[in-house]
């Protein structure tokens, strides 16, 4: 039980920090979709800084900001030029995921043994880390871990509790009423997206610098687009998705300990078992979950047509 | 929408004024052309000028590189026979994102559906391998088809009776499909000599015969072309290709008059993921001869961007198809030749693909002020 405590939370602030990402800029009504190949190419960035650098924390930082790129791109081009969001998404998409392994090549180049680093230090929370079985995996954690919490009590609050956040969410929900309130939606979009991005990139660099210590190519493995899964299946809200990446991250931790457990059925389908949850469980969250009104919907103020 | 359809109109504006009527219609249809090639032209220009540029910045020869990126694929008969071996899963996967999009509908599992085509190619060419090339090579074929038309069928399934958005289905089904033939590959029929992942060789009857002396052209080339020529006709003059571009162009006013809309969404679904599965069912038939993992290769993307390229026109993706096949087969000799990393290519369709979306708005300004 412990053992396997150990596996989903780390999976958990991948999962959280990502989704949290994505809602951002999606309450706002730009859907972002270059989650897969921005956590890669955040992965691979952040890799390589910390290992020119030596500095874990310089990586996470670099990798934040080259997200924060992608997504002021993504931004620049959905709400100044107005251009398809999924479509634009795509391209980048494509974009990262070859500037990922590009990075890499460049700077590492092809070797036998790849180059490791050293993963993020880990911290005890007082007397809470000495509880038996639960202790040592929820409560001795890097530092990552303790931003994601905090990060996400600080959305919560900033959308759910502020004025500021009720004004920022109107931008998602009705932007050209928003617009006659005098709220900047462009600036809202803009920003909201490259902070979004920024933090799906730091999930990404979260795989070397917590899990692996090495980069390899397609280490995201899908999980980029089950955030996209796990920010609908939160209904966009900040609480939801720290509930609901706990559940995505329990899936993707029985599936990592699908050759372990064995129970007589091959491993390939315990390793299934996130994408096929994900799929069942969408089936009930597009039924119920809410969605902001206006999510991928460019706002044009000049267009005479409703919204 | 708007940066798909073929003559999208200028965004908030009204349409797109049609060419002067006083220069005819000869020179308005030249004109037509001007406008619809020029946007290519540059694109590709733009894309090779930045890319060249990094390629150099990072201290690479840029020129030899993409010369090699352009040229190899016409420098040899066998350079040319990997193009176009390389051509079909992309002119195919690239089917199967733009026939589901001419619906208005997304389908990014054409990687999943390829897959599961080359397994059921692969589980029919296997099973049954000592029955004639006659009976056995449709069947693979068919085979491959099916199956992939019935794993896009799931997400088509989703999408009309739950609603699930067919982006994410398409994509969640992907994963689920590699699993899939890793345990086809490891442990139904596997091959352990083969040093990787790979499902033993499929019967001599099932393979498809080859053109010329070796290494030949396999025939699946031709039967793509054909398909290609059939697809075209097929979305210009016939009732479903009409409904099918009126789903897309203006879903509300079709349901309005009389289209059953998420009907024909879901069946352009199933109709890309039959696609993508003859394309894993070729690669089988003709490629590989086995089912190995790893085989979808970066099909999936490249088809995506294909699909995108042609917007809309299934006239012009074959031939965009053959564009980005030249740039694939190139990536790896450019890599022989400047040492340069195979990704850099990516990184340039990706750059062609963002310019043409970008030209959209030039082109429709140029007009507006012409």
């Amino acid at each position: 039980m412990s053992e396997f405590l150990a596996l989903v939370v780390p999976m958990w602030v991948v999962f959280t920090l990502a989704a949290q990402g994505t809602i951002l800029s999606g309450r706002t009504g730009v859907f972002n979709v270059t989650q897969e190949g921005v956590m890669a190419l955040g992965a691979s960035v952040g890799f390589v800084v910390a290992y020119k650098l030596e500095s874990n924390l310089g990586g996470l930082f670099i990798a934040f900001l080259v997200g924060a790129l992608v997504g002021l791109v993504l931004t620049v081009m959905t709400t100044q030029l107005r251009m398809d969001q999924f479509v634009v998404g795509l391209a980048l998409f494509f974009a990262a995921t070859g500037a990922a392994g590009l990075l890499y090549r460049e700077v590492i180049g092809v070797t036998m043994t790849p180059p490791k680093i050293d993963t993020l230090t880990k911290y005890d929370v007082p007397l809470l880390s000495d509880l038996p079985v639960i202790g040592e995996p929820l409560f001795r954690q890097d530092y990552v871990f303790f931003f994601v919490v905090v990060l996400s009590i600080a959305m919560y609050w900033f959308m759910q509790r502020t004025g500021a956040g009720l004004d920022f969410r109107s931008v998602g929900e009705n932007p050209k009423a928003a617009d006659s309130l005098g709220i900047n939606v462009n600036l809202a979009r803009t920003w909201s997206t490259i902070v979004g991005s920024g933090l799906v990139a730091m999930a990404g660099a979260y795989f070397p610098l917590h899990f692996t210590g090495i980069y390899t190519d397609g280490m995201i493995g899908g999980r980029g687009w089950l955030v996209i899964a796990l920010a609908f299946l939160g209904g966009w809200r900040p609480l939801y998705v720290v509930a609901g990446a706990a559940f995505f991250a329990g899936m993707d931790a029985l599936g990592q300990k699908a050759q372990v457990i064995g129970l007589g059925i091959p491993h390939q389908f315990i390793e299934m078992l996130p994408f096929v949850a994900t799929l069942l469980v969408m089936v009930f969250a597009f039924r119920w979950a809410r969605q902001p009104a206006h999510l991928g919907l460019n706002y044009d103020r000049e267009s005479r047509l409703a919204g | 929408m708007s940066t798909i359809e073929q003559n999208p109109p200028s965004p908030g504006g009204p349409p797109s004024a049609p060419p002067p009527a006083a220069k005819g219609r000869g020179a308005g249809a030249a004109a037509g052309i001007v406008w619809t090639l020029a946007p290519y032209v540059v694109s590709v220009l733009l894309a090779f000028l930045v890319g060249g540029a990094l390629i150099q910045a990072m201290g690479y020869p840029a020129v030899d590189a993409l010369e090699a990126v352009l040229t190899s694929s016409f420098d040899s008969r066998f350079g040319l026979i990997e193009t176009l071996h390389k051509w079909v899963p992309i002119v195919l996967c690239a089917y199967a994102f733009a026939i589901p999009l001419a619906t208005g509908k997304f389908n990014i599992g054409a990687e999943g559906q390829m897959l599961l085509g080359a397994t059921g190619g692969a589980a029919i060419g296997i099973t049954f391998s000592d029955l004639p090339a006659i009976v056995l090579l449709p069947a693979t074929l068919v085979a491959g088809v099916l199956a992939g038309a019935v794993w896009a069928g799931i997400a088509a399934l989703l999408l009309v009776r739950f609603r699930v958005n067919e982006v994410l289905s398409t994509v969640l089904l992907n994963f689920v499909s590699f699993k899939l033939i890793d345990w086809v590959a490891t442990k139904v029929w596997p091959d352990a000599g083969a040093g990787h992942p790979a499902t033993t060789p499929v019967g001599e009857g099932a393979r498809l015969p080859l053109i010329g002396e070796a290494p030949g052209l396999h025939s699946g080339v031709l039967l793509v072309l054909a398909l290609a020529i059939f697809i075209a006709v097929g979305m210009r003059f016939t009732p479903t290709g009409f409904e099918m571009r009126a789903v897309g162009d203006n879903p509300r006013a079709s349901l309005i008059n009389g289209v059953r809309t998420s009907r024909l969404a879901g069946a352009g679904l199933v109709l890309g993921g039959g696609a993508a599965g003859l394309a894993g069912a070729i690669d089988v038939a003709g490629v590989h001869g086995r089912m190995l993992e790893g085989m979808q290769s970066n099909f999936l993307i490249l088809g995506i961007i294909v699909g995108l390229m042609a917007r809309g026109s299934m006239l012009a993706l074959p031939f965009v198809a053959f564009g980005i096949a030249v740039l694939e087969f190139g990536a790896g000799t450019m890599q022989l030749v400047a040492a340069v990393p195979v990704e850099m290519v990516l990184v340039i369709e990706a750059l062609i693909l963002l310019f043409l979306l970008l030209s959209d708005l030039v082109r429709n300004r140029l007009r507006g002020a012409a």
